[in-house]
């Protein structure tokens, strides 16, 4: 059993998502990094989709009431095993009454928002219309489709020691694949439906400002600040399914953008939508700091998903490698 | 080693990018060192008795790129001069997109690294040396 | 992207939209259900998602070339028939006005009708279940009279409970969960629009209608 020790409002259980009930009402949920969820449960030698917490408000700590391997991914949180060291993006292994602590992401290389710590196995939080991510609307999935508390307690699938090797990491695809633009992240974005209704000087505008997060930012959506995005008349729409990345212009002119909690559905126009390769990218993007869009293709938006594939089986491969030889 | 099988890999070492192979055996020590499109294949005596030598030379588990820092990080896992306990991360190993702990054998103290930040090495080569502690015994991870 | 007059654009990589010329209309939305059944037949859809007089496509995985998907979404449309309604109707009571329809004197004001007016025109019609979406068990409703239509609020409501029956411009809904809400809550029924164990786990599905039916009203 692992027990939540911190008082951890917005932590929550997530895989890689819920599937094929948009329909029903049902977004998606799942990670806002789902790179770092996988590749922490890839280390150990879970699925990549297994269940693992998302921790996005620091400080954060565990006790392992029993030996378990683990990984921590995502932001830089300088975590510590009792009081040593575990590297980021690192697969370590907790004895019993061990705590694991993390703390708020600060400087570095590269500043992440978002930690995600996984255990072998996976956590065994029972599977809600075919996954285990977190449906906070709908109060289902998860642990007890809620975020976590102080004194929760979840199992890990796969206890104990000696299973599989742990005691190294991987390099974290903010490394292996960069995306920047004078000094900022950058995301990739196809235009939307209503892209053409917008003005020449919006379009301008989308692709070259800086667009700051603001504190209005969490899993449902984030809201950006930049210069008003206007269209060149009023803009009604009726409803319709729209996906996480959807990049939505309300009256205001300041672009929001849907994330992983997001509702299936919605109005407002849509200027573009961030391509699912470089979701991961927004996910991680910290309050305040500032992102640019890059126009792409449908060409380059299915080599961008194929190139994380790629760097997932990539991933699988070397670490399945890497065990068996029992370093 | 039989040279042939120097010059085997020494072959093989031409088609890759690795600069600098060191093989270490009882008998001696073969470097290999690529020169342009040539391998130099050079070998010395037998290295002096290691049950006396407080000098460990921690070498590369595998080929790969040695990175002094994580890439998360500003500053390097340690630096020469830096007192470190057996099983301490002294630097790592990249291959590819896996991460390698090289870790110290033994308690001591960082003498110098070998092998630069973001250098490519060979199976075998030095990476970092340390001096052990005088009457630490070896209760390496 | 056109389609003869419907068009289409992209979701990013993850799906694309599908949209009906025209007004607003129960043919058209009659269409679209059979264009979402054909289309979830197709291997590289995970999902045909219905909006109102629209279809979205979410793709397993982002197709290499989309001129195939494109291909076969046009000549489908220009061959489906509207689908019959199957005729399931679930009536809904409630109870209109009270701490359980606290916009309701908006509404009267907005509407200059009566409340007895207002909710008597509200439970007249049987409003088709047009498509679910927003959240979990959600439907969009089609079919209110516009004489009670109201604008939604300028400030939305932080949270309404779930079962509130609202007005948001010319449309009405029942919301299925807890949650914030921009639309004018008129009332409440009971109904458990969710439920996970379930399979379906939505209550209602496209093509049924709903009747909402006069349980009480607090004046």
């Amino acid at each position: 059993m692992i027990e939540i020790l911190s008082e951890t409002p917005l932590a929550t259980v997530q895989d890689l998502g819920r599937f094929g009930l948009l329909n029903q009402g049902v977004g998606t949920s799942g990670a806002m990094d789902p790179l770092a969820l996988a590749a922490g449960n890839l280390l150990l030698g879970n699925e990549a989709d297994a269940a693992a917490i998302e921790v996005q408000v620091f400080p954060f700590a565990v006790r392992f009431h029993e030996p378990c391997a683990f990984a921590v991914t995502g932001a830089d949180c300088a975590a510590r095993l009792q009081d040593q060291p575990v590297l980021p993006w690192w697969a370590g292994q907790a004895a019993a009454g061990d705590s694991l602590t993390l703390r708020r992401p600060e400087g570095g290389t590269w500043r992440g928002s978002r930690a995600y710590v996984c255990v072998a196995g996976g956590f065994a939080v029972p599977p809600v219309l075919g996954s285990r991510s977190t449906q906070l609307r709908g109060a289902f999935g998860g642990h007890e489709g809620r975020a976590l508390r102080q004194g929760d307690r979840l199992a890990a699938g796969a206890p104990g020691t000696g299973n599989r090797p742990t005691g190294f990491g991987l390099v974290p695809p903010a490394f292996a694949m960069p995306l920047q633009r004078e000094g900022c992240t950058a995301v990739r974005v196809l235009p939307a439906a209503e892209y053409e209704r917008f003005t020449k000087a919006a379009h301008e505008a989308l692709w070259s400002a800086e667009w700051k997060i603001t504190p209005h930012s969490d899993r449902y959506g984030y809201r950006l600040a930049g210069p008003s995005l206007r269209p060149t008349a009023p803009i009604e729409l009726r409803s319709h399914g729209i996906v996480p990345g959807v990049i939505q212009i309300p009256h205001g002119g300041q672009p929001i953008v849907q994330m992983r909690d997001a509702q299936p559905s919605g109005g407002y126009p849509k200027i573009g939508t961030v391509i699912e390769a470089d979701l991961w990218r927004l996910g991680q993007a910290p309050i305040g700091s500032r992102i640019r869009f890059v126009a792409c293709t449908w060409d380059e938006a299915v080599a961008a998903f194929e190139e994380t594939e790629r760097w997932a089986a990539r991933v699988r491969r070397l670490a399945a490698l890497h065990a068996e030889r029992g370093t | 080693m039989p040279i042939a099988e120097a010059e085997q890999i020494a072959a093989w070492l031409a088609g890759t990018d690795i600069e600098f192979l060191e093989l270490r055996s009882a008998d001696g020590c073969l470097t290999l060192r690529r020169q342009g499109n040539d391998v130099a294949i050079s070998r010395e005596g037998a290295p002096a008795p290691q049950e006396a030598a407080r000098e460990i030379t921690v070498t590369a588990p595998s080929v790969g790129v040695f990175l002094h820092r994580h890439p998360l990080r500003d500053a390097p896992l340690v630096r020469p001069g830096d007192t470190v306990p057996a099983g301490q991360i002294l630097g790592l190993l990249c291959i590819g997109p896996l991460l390698l702990p090289v870790a110290a054998p033994r308690a001591g103290t960082v003498a110098r690294m070998w092998a630069a930040h973001e250098e490519v090495v060979g199976f075998g080569s030095p990476l970092v040396e340390l001096l052990a502690t005088e009457g630490t015994g070896d209760h390496g991870h | 992207m056109t389609l003869g007059e419907a068009s289409t654009s992209l979701l990013g990589s993850t799906a694309l939209l599908f949209e009906a010329p025209g007004e607003t209309d129960l043919p058209t939305q009659q269409r679209i259900w059979v264009l979402a059944a054909e289309a979830e037949t197709w291997p590289e859809v995970r999902e045909a998602v219905p909006g109102i007089n629209n279809l979205m496509i979410a793709f397993r995985r982002p197709p290499a070339k989309l001129d195939d998907i494109l291909e076969r979404l046009r000549s489908c449309w220009a061959t489906v028939a509207p689908m019959p309604l199957h005729g399931r109707v679930i009536e809904l009571p409630v109870t209109y006005g009270g701490p359980d329809g606290p916009h309701l004197p908006d509404v009267v004001a907005h509407t200059r009708l009566s409340i007895d007016d207002i909710v008597a025109i509200h439970s007249e019609p049987l409003y088709p279940v047009y498509a679910l979406g927003s959240h979990p068990g959600y439907c969009y409703l089609g079919g209110m009279d516009p004489r009670i239509a109201t604008p939604r609020r300028k400030v939305p409501v932080l949270s309404i409970p779930g079962g509130s029956v609202s007005i948001g411009g010319s449309q009405t809904g029942v919301s299925a969960s807890a949650g914030p809400s921009g639309w004018n809550t008129i009332g409440r029924t009971s109904a458990c629009f969710f439920d996970p164990v379930r399979d379906p786990p939505a209550l209602l599905r496209p093509g049924d209608a709903i009747r909402f039916r006069v349980s009480e009203v607090i004046r």
